[in-house]
């Protein structure tokens, strides 16, 4: 059940990548988060400067990460919530214009700036109501792919080739340690979400279902907005101890999503041809899979990164430099098998 | 939002919450706030209980409230219909004005 919005937000993130040539072009602005070039002379430098970026793009998210479970754990909400809404209003009205804008550059169509307020302004408003507030559950989790795909997007754009994908390594690494290890910050935030009784942040997660908190008078919401900053990268079970919840629902921590588009979206902008965007689709889906068997065997919250990404490294490397050449050098010579 | 489990109350107020297009804090300019997408909403997600569902107290006024949202939807989109055709036709003549008011003007010659 989560393979459908896993899917649509890849295809939503390479067709955009294919499309837009915007998302693809590189004109030297970087991240803060990324200081180190990637333009320089030898290749032990570019190297360097990689691991370089991916060690403070790390620091980076562990420093979040650790500040929100703080925060959580001495409840203060108010500065969370503030936190998220700022974040999801940024995502919402200024990275949508500006994808709207490259779209209608790509496709040269003229626009005026009263409509392009409106549409903005529309989806903007609606989005945030749904995703802070109530609205219909297929909305909520619309606008939830809708925001990991121009994360990932975001990311696409202004990471560096090679930093890319030692950060994507580097982030399975942390995901593993900080949701398995006792004193991870990730599994310290779910266990105090389940000692209070709480839904597990109600931000950050797209959950395929509605659940039903016995003793509770009203419905417990999920599926909230989204915190591009760090992004609870657990996969949780939503289970309640007492086995009179209505409805189970698999949840997925939204920077789940955005890694895992960022994989697809370099694959298909780097890779050369639509073998190794399929190839590391394929990973991904396996790897999602392996995940949700192994979490209905241990039942507890699970890093939802390493075994996927994992799989769509290895996949996109030897499909990259294995399988084109020899599926080139066969239609070449006009051998089918 | 599962709108089987909500009691009828909390359904109407909701509709008429949407209908108002309202948030918490002050954003309604000149009443309505420029959001068809919101009123859209209100009348897709609502529709199946206002004229599918069996009658029942509050249902009068979801009703009312569907069809004004409704309404309004229509009226939104005839004006963004027309506005859009009339730019999409006049831009180039319009000069100055046409690309003053333009996001993205298209390359090449029509």
């Amino acid at each position: 059940m989560l393979f459908v919005p896993v899917t649509l937000c890849m295809v939503v993130v390479v067709a955009t990548i294919k499309s837009v040539s915007f998302y693809t072009e590189k004109n030297g602005q970087q991240l803060i988060y990324t200081p180190f070039t990637e333009d320089t002379d030898t290749v032990g430098e570019r190297l360097l400067n990689s691991v370089l970026n991916t060690i403070i793009m790390i620091s980076v998210i562990v420093v979040m990460t650790i500040f929100l479970v703080v925060l959580y754990k001495y409840r203060c909400y108010k500065f969370i919530h503030g936190w998220l809404i700022l974040s999801s209003l940024m995502m919402l009205f200024w990275f949508s214009f500006m994808y709207l804008g490259e779209v209608f550059k790509t496709y040269n169509l003229a626009m005026d700036y009263p409509t392009v307020a409106m549409i903005i302004w529309n989806f903007g408003v609606v989005g945030m109501i749904c995703i802070h507030w109530k609205g219909p559950l297929q909305l909520q989790q619309a606008y939830l792919i809708a925001i990991s795909a121009l994360m990932a997007l975001v990311f696409i754009k202004y990471l560096p080739e090679w930093s890319a994908w030692v950060i994507l390594g580097a982030i399975s690494v942390y995901d593993l340690v900080a949701v398995l290890c006792p004193k991870g910050p990730l599994r310290m935030l779910v266990e105090t979400a389940q000692e209070r009784n709480e839904p597990i942040f109600p931000a950050l997660i797209y959950s395929s279902a509605m659940i039903w908190m016995v003793g509770m008078a009203n419905p417990a919401r999920h599926a909230e907005p989204t915190n591009q900053d760090t992004g609870t990268f657990c996969l949780i079970s939503a289970y309640n101890p007492l086995a009179l919840t209505m409805l189970r629902g698999v949840k997925l921590g939204l920077g789940d999503f955005i890694f895992y588009s960022v994989l697809v979206g370099k694959a298909a902008a780097t890779g050369g041809d639509w073998n190794t965007t399929l190839a590391c689709f394929v990973a991904i889906l396996i790897g999602l899979c392996l995940t949700l068997l192994l979490l209905a065997i241990f039942k507890k919250a699970l890093p939802a990164l390493p075994i996927s990404i994992t799989f769509g490294l290895v996949f996109y490397f030897s499909t990259d430099n294995l399988v084109r050449p020899f599926m080139d050098n066969l239609a070449a010579h006009q051998f089918y098998i | 939002m599962n709108l089987e489990r909500l009691p009828n109350e909390e359904k109407l107020t909701l509709c008429r919450k949407y209908y108002l297009g309202k948030l918490q804090m002050y954003v309604c300019v000149w009443g309505f706030a420029f959001l068809p997408f919101l009123w859209l909403v209100n009348v897709v997600w609502f529709f199946k209980e206002a004229f599918v569902k069996p009658t029942y107290t509050e249902q009068l006024q979801i009703k009312t409230y569907v069809k004004r949202s409704g309404l309004g939807l229509l009226l939104w989109v005839a004006v963004l219909t027309t506005w859009i055709t009339i730019f999409q036709h006049f831009r180039a003549e319009w000069g100055e004005v046409g690309d003053y008011l333009s996001f993205t003007i298209p390359l090449g010659i029509p």
